[in-house]
């Protein structure tokens, strides 16, 4: 069942002198319970891809689908709320609220969503538990590491439940050994959770963990590879 | 809300050197203001608190054709009655007579056009303080049992110069119009804050006077009444003067017109400094926000882009600008309230003005004084003053792109 269809997605800037097309006529279905990587160089249209499809741009044609609904035609404050019960980000520069405590950074959006308190505590102590940051629960950002926040930020991502969870470049900032647990928690989550992951990178190790990898360049998806194994497990 | 309104807490310290000079910036503003608001209100107090005390007291009864040019036959009858009628009232706290005239005041040396006030010193103690602004050394307030004794003003002596036990002739037209007189003994001399008052009213005992004017007993020019509150003078104005409708019944504000100008002023010039003051200090803390927006501009698009709507975004902003402003104005108030607390005790002496101060009825040593719910009005205005700061700031964070935001560095 797809979560996520995109159909003849295209970007262009047009406040250069020659317009510049960053997706262009881009399709895809993401399936629930999807691992995906969308790989490429720089400039490819990458983190553009992921904006619209997280709803943070709007495309200049075509559409992005989320469960039956084309979130392009929503106005701004309903993509917000959009964006607040069925998306989840992790971004490169981990983006935690510095002034709330690693819990409290998990709690954000479940407050958002006015969760009960009991219910939001339970889920967030869960969740930082299984990142591993059980025992730094009452630390604030900046007594945590890099790693530490991006693991953070993944359970803020994922503490809501949502739909899927967009991660632009979420290694980018990350040492090998952080970059490995932050897959191999990210990978848990995916299968324990059954919740929809697309990445945006272009880090090796990523691409190795994906089980589908998108290639675009140009705006345009060169290939679309799903990983032996995966289509029968 | 619970959430935001940490979030707005915590955000306020994340800067502490700016949100420190933002703070001091307030907490100077609001003691200056508040610091000077107290003087002038003090000031204007206590010329009011004078007035009541020696000139005026709260309300003051007449033949209504009296005032006009202090015509002796313009008087009020059965004063004892009267008098006794309206210490009755629950609102009255001391009521006393007077006999008043016009009079040329002459000692050897020179002459000066007064207002002679007849008085029962008893009575008058209750109803003015002018007994208290004799110095020990300067005599007393008919003390003594003596007859044709005199109250005059130091300044009144300096300008006769004349001094304790001295003579002073005083003339007049009596009830029958002719010109008569008789020669006082000083026995007290008075300073009060108001020269030109000082100069021109002089006191002697009712009964002396009546002798000599030939009023008829128990007619008195004025009835001069003190009220417990004087908040109720226009109350119980009226009232008099449905009870004697032959008789003019004046409070205090309409007496001297110029002691409810003055108050009346006070407030206003107050309002209109706080509100330049915190007008300054409005754009200083939209200036500080719109900062504290432009180094946040990654988060705020942060934030938006996993779900904070607008309207929670703003009230973060609003929160944070209150909460600044707040911390200024209660660190403002409590230094403000101490410093107003220690000089309406000790007072700010200011002697070498004495002479202009006195000469338009203001004291030399005054006494800032601040209502409490003052502060309230102010800490409101600052509260005002922060969702007011918010708005540019915040409308400014609105407009950000959650894509674009998040890019920044």
């Amino acid at each position: 069942m797809s979560v996520i269809k995109v159909n003849g997605l295209t970007k262009t800037y047009s406040e250069t002198e020659v317009p510049v097309h960053a997706v262009n006529g881009i399709d895809l279905t993401f399936d629930k319970g999807e691992f995906a990587a969308i790989v490429g160089p720089s400039g490819s249209g990458k983190t553009t891809l992921l904006n619209m499809i997280g709803g943070l741009e709007v495309p200049s044609s075509g559409y992005v689908e989320v469960s039956g609904q084309d979130i392009s035609k929503l106005s701004s404050s309903k993509l917000i709320d959009f964006r607040l019960y069925n998306i989840g980000f992790v971004f490169q520069a981990y983006n935690l609220i510095p002034v709330l405590t690693a819990r409290e950074n998990v709690e954000f959006i479940m407050q958002l969503q006015n969760w009960e308190k009991s219910k939001m505590n339970n889920r967030s102590a869960a969740i930082l538990e299984s990142v591993g940051l059980g025992k730094r629960m009452n630390s604030k950002p900046n007594q945590l590491s890099g790693g530490q926040q991006q693991r953070v930020a993944v359970a803020r991502a994922l503490a809501s439940k949502p739909q899927f969870i967009l991660a632009d470049e979420p290694t980018a900032n990350l040492d090998s050994k952080s970059t490995t647990q932050l897959l191999d928690i990210m990978e848990k989550l995916n299968k324990e959770e059954n919740i929809t992951f697309i990445f945006s990178t272009h880090d090796q190790r990523v691409v190795d963990k994906a089980r589908r990898v998108i290639n675009i360049d140009d705006g345009k998806v060169v290939s679309d590879k799903v990983k032996k194994g995966v289509m029968s497990s | 809300m619970k959430m935001l309104i940490k979030i707005a807490w915590r955000n306020i310290w994340r800067s502490k050197t700016r949100s420190a000079v933002v703070i001091f910036a307030i907490v100077s503003g609001l003691v200056g203001g508040l610091f000077a608001s107290a003087w002038m209100n003090g000031m204007a107090q206590q010329r009011v608190q004078n007035a009541f005390a020696v000139e005026t007291a709260h309300i003051q009864l007449h033949n209504p054709k009296f005032s006009e040019n202090l015509d002796i036959k313009k008087t009020i009858s059965s004063t004892s009655e009267k008098l006794e009628e309206i210490n009755k009232k629950p609102e009255v706290k001391a009521v006393t007579s007077r006999l008043i005239i016009s009079a040329m005041a002459a000692t050897a040396n020179k002459n000066t056009g007064v207002n002679v006030m007849g008085i029962d010193p008893v009575k008058e103690k209750e109803v003015f303080k002018l007994y208290q602004k004799i110095d020990t050394a300067e005599g007393n307030f008919f003390e003594s049992k003596k007859k044709n004794a005199i109250v005059i003003s130091k300044a009144l002596a300096k300008e006769l110069k004349v001094k304790l036990k001295s003579k002073i002739v005083l003339t007049f037209q009596d009830y029958n119009g002719e010109i008569t007189g008789g020669a006082f003994k000083v026995i007290g001399i008075f300073k009060t804050n108001n020269t030109p008052w000082d100069k021109t009213h002089l006191f002697v005992r009712e009964s002396d006077l009546r002798k000599v004017l030939e009023v008829p007993k128990d007619q008195c020019h004025e009835i001069d009444i003190l009220l417990n509150d004087y908040n109720q003078a226009k109350t119980v104005s009226d009232e008099l003067q449905m009870e004697y409708p032959k008789l003019l019944s004046e409070d205090w504000s309409l007496i001297q017109p110029y002691l409810k100008f003055i108050s009346e002023y006070m407030d206003v010039m107050m309002g209109i400094f706080m509100l330049i003051i915190l007008g300054a200090l409005g754009f200083g803390i939209v200036n500080t926000m719109l900062m504290v927006i432009l180094e946040r501009t990654k988060e705020l698009g942060m934030l938006m882009a996993i779900g904070m709507n607008k309207k929670r975004i703003f009230l973060m902003i609003m929160f944070e600008t209150i909460f600044l402003a707040l911390v200024g104005a209660v660190i403002g108030e409590l230094i403000s309230m101490l410093l107003i607390n220690y000089f309406g005790k000790t007072g700010i002496d200011l002697s070498s003005l004495a002479e202009g101060l006195e000469s338009v009825g203001y004291g030399a040593v005054s006494y800032p004084v601040l209502e409490s719910y003052r502060y309230l009005q102010i800490t409101i205005l600052v509260i005002l003053t922060g969702i007011l700061a918010s708005i540019y700031p915040a409308l400014k964070a609105l407009k950000l792109h959650p894509s674009e935001a998040i890019r920044t560095l």
